[in-house]
């Protein structure tokens, strides 16, 4: 983990959090560019456990190592499911699902940073 | 929270699997997940410090992925099953956190559903009554 991206990622996703109700309120289905932006935060999440798992293999040990390690590869799979389904029917509610997943990486980001302390 | 199935969603079939019902399946998708985590690195690594708790995390994760998978599925039998699972879901968060505000020492550790889902925003508490109205709401069509 690195700070300075975990609080990035955090915005990012409160972003697509934010747009997704926007849409779902104007009851429009997810435009191509919040799409985009959506696989963009997806990205930044994979980046992020990756630099996380190559913190792990070089000998970082966070006091809870297991919770930890479900956490980096359960939140790499929100965004990715959530894509799926919200496409399967467009609609409002489409942007209710990524709004969904976004704060699912947006909270699992925030519990990492709190979990990612050496074990003494 | 979001996905609050309030208002009909047009005069299409209404499944569980539809309009808000979309939602409300993410919202259980990510709580089957994240229970199912949970339970899963507290029954490996710790269960003896806390059996019950632990097997109560196990329990709900299990309706978490029931609920998800007969909701997102919207056929009549999944309808039944997914009923049973959230009345399942809507009295062991009541149970458990009434117990674990009651009785703390039973619950040395926190479970999904420990004093109501607090650490979840207590949207442990809300999920169950969403979907039940959710069920009710599209009754007629489907069932």
């Amino acid at each position: 983990m690195i700070d300075a991206l975990a609080y990035v990622l955090v915005a990012l996703a409160g972003v697509a959090v934010i747009w997704g109700l926007v849409t779902a309120a104007a009851n429009k289905p997810p435009g191509k560019a919040q799409l985009l932006f959506a696989a963009g935060v997806e990205i930044v999440t994979v980046v992020q456990s990756i630099i996380a798992a190559v913190k792990l293999a070089a000998g970082f040990r966070p006091v809870e190592l297991a919770t930890t390690i479900g956490y980096l590869i359960g939140i790499v799979i929100l965004i990715p499911i959530a894509w799926l389904w919200a496409n399967v029917e467009r609609n409002r509610f489409s942007g209710v699902v990524l709004a969904v997943a976004a704060l699912g990486v947006l909270a699992m980001t925030l519990r990492l940073l709190v979990l990612w302390t050496p074990a003494v | 929270m979001t996905g609050v199935p309030t208002q009909p969603t047009g005069s299409t079939v209404r499944k569980t699997n539809s309009g808000a019902g979309r939602a409300l399946v993410a919202v259980y998708g990510i709580f089957a997940l994240a229970a199912t985590a949970r339970a899963s690195v507290q029954l490996l690594t710790k269960f003896e410090q806390a059996p019950l708790a632990y097997l109560l995390s196990a329990l709900a994760a299990l309706i978490y992925i029931v609920a998800t998978i007969t909701l997102a599925r919207g056929t009549r039998a999944s309808r039944r099953l997914a009923l049973v699972a959230i009345i399942i879901e809507l009295v062991g968060v009541i149970v458990v956190g009434t117990l674990s505000v009651v009785e703390p020492q039973a619950f040395p550790r926190a479970t999904v559903w420990s004093v109501y889902g607090i650490g979840y925003g207590f949207v442990p508490l809300v999920l169950p009554i969403l979907g039940l109205a959710w069920l009710w709401h599209t009754r007629s069509v489907n069932s």
